[in-house]
């Protein structure tokens, strides 16, 4: 991780290392590393420290949050299976954020492919639209949603928590397969019927290879931003049904022992292998579009 | 016959030995009636008719948005015509989708899939087939071999170059042993010295293998070095369809005329036909001779001639300028006019060096002519009084428009 940083620290390689002259550049390039991976480490460092401080303060013996922990104990994920509310919410959100990965994968290939192939009336407000979601704050889409929910007579359950990620989700998906078709030769398509493949292996052999790095990444996405998403599901749970972050949310308006600290830590896990199987199987240089022969 | 699947299995018949299979060549016949075609509201196709031999090299050459790029499509099937007919071997084609032809086409673009190795690109067409794997192995690294790029098979596209790239897209149509090759500007995207590398390997292998091809060109050079015969199109219409050497010596149109290299162009009076040609009234009194293309002009009609600068000879005047000696190096021509010849009196203009060859500008009674004179030739010197002569065959004379 340092190593690959190292090209990107221009501004510390501009104080040591750009004055160097061509013969005196040894002693320069050392000192340009050693700049880059110090630069890299604290980078590293600031990003990761939150979560350090999460997990050693999850360890404490006392019975508030504390860092650094006073004592070494397991005593309170212990505490977590006396809690089975945790244990439903972490289940609701699991099965939620599988929801929107699928989902809004298969919306976002039909989508971008309906974007980039066909005329259809609307199609430039639509892309439009998948373009700008982003903007909307999500404190807004939450109260809307809300609104919405309340005219149309939706009660809460997992399927209406699903459709709100979506909305943050899909518009992801569109543009990232979008961009995948951008670099599709339309071409090798037709290349590919005129060797004898009815449109379904077209698809599958040509078309769906040139999508299948942001379709993974979109799922990906769609994964933890739903897992993530604290501001809508706010609006759209209930007190019966509580997605993990929603769940930690209330709990520490009126509690802050190390009980939460230890679920923030078992997320991390779950995140921290996730992400070891996703590198396992497809690799995640892969996954942001990196090429891995280059 | 229908193509395709039942003719995968048996490599070996067709690719036996060099030109005499493909004058043997009995398959791809192609057939275009009336082919008409709008894209966008406006008609890009306007009546195409065309018939190939089996075996057949034959070019589209046009500029672009003539056509020619939405004709090969509708023979590959990637486009249906609005009416008009597509045959193939007598079979008709027309509706029928692009999977189920039997057409091996090479993109500009190369068209290569790019997640897939040089080896699984060649033998795509096989595997949608149901050729089996170790068939498909063995006859990819033969049609590898075809193409001069024996071991190449387990590299990636982005790791080719861009000739290497198209050899393999060249490898990965031929495979199927299609009823038509179809080249759409196959290499335009090469460099220069490639280009020409690159046509020349092509023009070959066709001869070798004997595949019905078409290619689609906007380069004159390419089309006149590689064709058996071209189709020259302009506006969704086909301007001349003829061998080569006919299509620039002997151009029907204005357009072929210019589209095909550099041209004199003279207007005239037709006055009536002779032994070798017909005979052409150029000012008050000048006589010269063409060819003409198609019916023949009656007397006393409007007419126009087509001259290379390449065919014009530059002939001195007994008695005028410089001796008779200077002669030019076809053995064939005299440097000096003889008395029944025709041609067309002017004057030295302009000369330019050109390296290789000279060109003279001479002015006539019909406007300027250009001459392109062969290296080693004498130049005549700046207003002299000169002969511009060609050979009949070498000069095209059609109603004028």
């Amino acid at each position: 991780m340092t190593r690959a940083a190292e090209p990107e620290t221009g501004p510390s390689t501009a104080t040591s290392g750009a004055a160097g002259k061509p013969f005196a550049a040894s002693a320069g390039e050392r000192a340009r590393r050693l700049a880059g991976a110090a630069f890299a480490a604290l980078v590293g460092l600031f990003l990761l420290a939150p979560v350090l401080v999460t997990i050693a303060s999850s360890l404490t013996t006392t019975s508030y949050v504390t860092f650094p922990p006073k004592g070494l104990t397991l005593h309170w994920y212990a505490e977590l299976l006396n809690r089975p509310e945790f244990l439903d919410s972490f289940l609701l959100s699991i099965g939620v954020a599988a929801g929107a990965a699928v989902v809004s994968t298969a919306l976002g290939l039909a989508a971008g492919l309906a974007i980039h192939r066909y005329p259809f009336p609307g199609k430039s407000v639509l892309d439009r639209l998948f373009s700008s979601a982003f903007a909307v704050p999500t404190i807004v889409l939450g109260i809307g949603l809300l609104q919405w929910y309340a005219q149309l007579g939706m009660a809460s359950s997992p399927l209406t928590l699903l459709l709100a990620h979506l909305v943050l989700t899909v518009p992801y998906t569109v543009r990232l397969v979008l961009a995948g078709l951008a670099g599709l030769d339309r071409s090798a398509e037709l290349a590919a019927a005129g060797l004898g493949a009815k449109a379904p292996r077209v698809f599958w052999h040509v078309t769906l290879p040139a999508v299948r790095g942001p379709l993974i990444a979109g799922a990906f996405f769609a994964l933890i931003t739903s897992f993530d998403d604290l501001t809508i599901a706010l609006f759209v749970v209930t007190t019966d049904m509580q997605t993990l972050p929603v769940r930690i949310f209330n709990y520490l308006q009126y509690n802050y022992d190390p009980t939460v600290t230890a679920v923030g830590t078992v997320m991390v896990l779950f995140a921290a292998v996730a992400v070891v199987i996703i590198e396992r199987v497809v690799g995640v240089a892969h996954l942001f579009g990196a090429d891995p022969e280059d | 016959m229908t193509a395709g699947t039942d003719t995968v299995g048996d490599k070996s018949a067709p690719t036996g030995t060099d030109t005499a299979t493909r004058a043997g060549s009995t398959r791809g016949r192609l057939v275009l009636k009336g082919i008409h075609k709008a894209l966008g509201g406006k008609e890009v196709v306007r009546g195409i008719d065309l018939t190939m031999e089996p075996g057949e090299f034959l070019t589209l050459l046009g500029p672009s948005g003539c056509g020619k790029s939405t004709t090969l499509n509708m023979v590959a099937g990637h486009l249906l015509p609005d009416s008009g007919v597509v045959e193939v071997d007598g079979r008709d084609i027309t509706r029928l989708p692009a999977n189920r032809r039997a057409m091996g086409m090479v993109f500009q673009s190369y068209a290569l899939f790019p997640h897939m190795t040089v080896a699984e690109n060649i033998a795509f067409g096989l595997r949608m087939r149901k050729v089996g794997a170790a068939l498909r192995r063995r006859r990819a690294a033969e049609a590898l071999e075809l193409v001069g790029l024996d071991g190449m098979g387990e590299r990636y596209p982005r790791q080719l170059s861009g000739g290497q790239r198209q050899r393999t897209a060249l490898a990965r149509a031929l495979i199927v042993e299609p009823d038509l090759l179809l080249l759409d500007e196959p290499f335009s995207n090469l460099d220069a010295q490639l280009r020409v590398r690159l046509r020349e390997e092509v023009a070959a292998l066709q001869r070798r293998v004997g595949t019905t091809t078409i290619l689609v060109t906007h380069d004159q050079d390419e089309a006149l070095a590689v064709s058996d015969r071209i189709a020259v199109m302009a506006e969704g219409t086909i301007h001349q369809l003829d061998a080569p050497e006919t299509v620039y010596l002997r151009p029907a149109t204005d357009f072929v005329a210019q589209f095909v290299g550099e041209v004199n162009v003279l207007d005239g009076i037709a006055a009536g036909a002779a032994a070798d040609g017909h005979r052409c009234r150029i000012g008050d009194s000048h006589l010269v001779t063409a060819t003409p293309v198609g019916t023949a002009p009656g007397d006393g009609e409007a007419v126009r001639l087509y001259v290379r600068p390449e065919a014009v000879r530059v002939l001195a005047v007994p008695g005028k300028g410089r001796p008779a000696s200077a002669a030019t190096p076809d053995p064939a021509s005299t440097s000096t006019r003889t008395a029944a010849e025709p041609g067309l009196p002017g004057t030295v203009e302009a000369t330019r060096f050109l390296g290789t060859r000279v060109r003279c500008v001479v002015a006539t009674a019909a406007g300027r002519v250009e001459a392109t004179l062969p290296f080693g030739s004498a130049v005549p010197g700046l207003g002299e009084e000169v002969f511009c002569a060609w050979r009949p065959q070498h000069a095209s004379l059609t109603a004028r428009p």
